[in-house]
């Protein structure tokens, strides 16, 4: 055990900031995914539902490892060969990042069109009263009463997708997993590098709800 | 028929108002004047607070014509927006904003509609907030209010984008007993100061003592209207004075 972490620990610690690197940027962008989706759900536009619809059971219905493979092999391959010649390519971080993005942000979707569902509609229809557009009623008024009832989610959602990171490895992004599994080709060591990187994995998560906690906390404070 | 004869604020007609299959407004037509208070009586699924929401367009209209002072709210062209500005609702469950403290429901829609700078609206606001006797509460958010408070904060907020028509669904039906008296005090105050109001309400009371007309609703018509003696102290036809036998 002591061996490890002194030969492999700096090692590991890279790997581990990768993984942070990766949840990051999947979280980043999966947040703007799914704003945009959750809202074409909730809006009063047949098309604009129906779209969000099959985006979110799409996603949801397909395992992530299949995404991941399809989007780092399958869709250069694609458009390699619709461009008739080779060379296009996207990097792990790249197709790991897509990959979240679309995984996470279709979950996002949800939780975004129920957190504005949850909001009475009432608040909508006394904002509209007193003459604001939709959009300014949306974002002065639903909105901020609707990331409130959304923040649990999310922060599960995030942690979610920060183990889902792990599913990665299997496209070569040097991410924690992939890392240990390289040292344990080298060690022979399973059991000790694996819980080394449980143990890893445990304490990122468990700061992040302990924030996250702290965060919903402050937000409710002075309310009711 | 109201002695009022001025200008015709907002004229309905043959406003037909369906959810679905369910035809919940049948042809209903009726002008309403400047300065008149209408209160709008009828037993509940009569299609009178649909109707009152068609009045500002919260409801989509599926036929004839809404006309606020000469321009046809229901046409695709208006801007509704602009409309409603000048017509303030007040709402069965109050609807005040949550996150928001009572100066700031207030000041929301005149500041962020550039209608007034906000040390202005803050100061219309707390004279909004002395008319209905909260001005000690512009600081508290609302669900540290008593419900009758609630509801004076909201008749303040619609009334700060100096609407020139009010909208009353069901003021005082969500408040116990004791708040409604405040409550009416205040709509009392606002029809003395020569309001346009609709007002769909249970309190016969009120409509006794303040209306210039009343109307009564049921299946989605309007079965009788006239001055609240007319309708009250003799009614003509069956339907409403068997409602009136039940709630008087």
């Amino acid at each position: 055990m002591v061996k490890i972490i002194t030969n492999y620990g700096p090692l590991l610690l890279r790997a581990m900031q990768q993984t942070l690197l990766l949840a990051m940027s999947g979280l980043f962008f999966a947040c703007i995914i799914g704003m945009i989706f959750g809202l074409l759900s909730v809006l009063k536009n047949r098309v604009c539902n129906l779209i969000a619809t099959i985006f979110v059971d799409v996603i949801r219905g397909v395992p992530m490892i299949v995404l991941a493979y399809f989007i780092y092999l399958g869709v250069p391959a694609g458009i390699n060969s619709l461009l008739e010649k080779g060379g296009f390519t996207l990097s792990a971080l790249q197709a790991g990042t897509a990959c979240l993005a679309l995984n996470c942000g279709a979950y996002m979707a949800e939780i975004i069109r129920a957190g504005i569902q949850s909001v009475d509609k009432g608040q909508m229809e006394a904002a509209r009263s007193l003459g604001l557009p939709y959009w300014r009623a949306m974002v002065r008024v639903v909105l901020p009463q609707a990331i409130r009832t959304m923040i649990p989610s999310i922060v599960n959602q995030f942690i979610i997708t920060l183990k889902d990171t792990s599913i990665l490895s299997v496209i070569g992004f040097p991410e924690l997993v992939n890392t240990a599994k390289n040292v344990v080709a080298k060690t022979f060591m399973s059991l000790q590098t694996w819980a080394i990187v449980a143990v890893m994995y445990l304490i990122v998560i468990t700061i992040l709800s302990k924030i996250a906690k702290m965060l919903e906390r402050r937000l409710n404070r002075g309310r009711e | 028929m109201a002695e009022n004869k001025g200008k015709v604020k907002i004229h309905v007609s043959h406003l037909v108002k369906s959810f679905g299959k369910l035809e919940v407004l049948k042809d209903i037509s009726n002008d309403i004047y400047e300065g008149e208070v209408v209160v709008i009586l009828g037993p509940s699924g009569s299609g009178k607070s649909t109707f009152l929401r068609c009045l500002n367009r919260l409801e989509d209209i599926t036929g004839g014509q809404v006309v606020v002072d000469g321009v046809d709210i229901t046409s695709k062209k208006t801007n509704i927006n602009e409309y409603r500005q000048k017509i303030g609702m007040v709402f069965q469950h109050f609807n005040l904003f949550p996150h928001m403290d009572v100066l700031r429901n207030i000041t929301l829609a005149p500041v962020d509609l550039k209608k007034m700078t906000k040390e202005e609206a803050q100061k219309r606001g707390m004279e909004l907030l002395k008319r209905v006797g909260l001005e000690e509460k512009a600081k508290v958010y609302p669900p540290q209010l008593s419900g009758g408070q609630k509801q004076r904060v909201a008749i303040a907020r619609a009334l700060a984008m100096n609407p020139d028509i009010m909208l009353f669904d069901e003021p005082t039906s969500a408040l116990d007993p004791e708040m409604v008296g405040e409550v009416l005090q205040v709509m009392k105050e606002l029809a003395a100061d020569g309001m346009t109001m609709v007002v769909v309400t249970h309190e016969i009371g009120f409509a006794r003592e303040v209306a210039s007309r009343v109307i009564f609703m049921d299946g989605g018509y309007i079965v009788e209207e006239g001055t609240p003696d007319e309708v009250f102290n003799h009614p003509k036809e069956p339907r409403t004075i068997d409602f009136l036998n039940k709630v008087l």
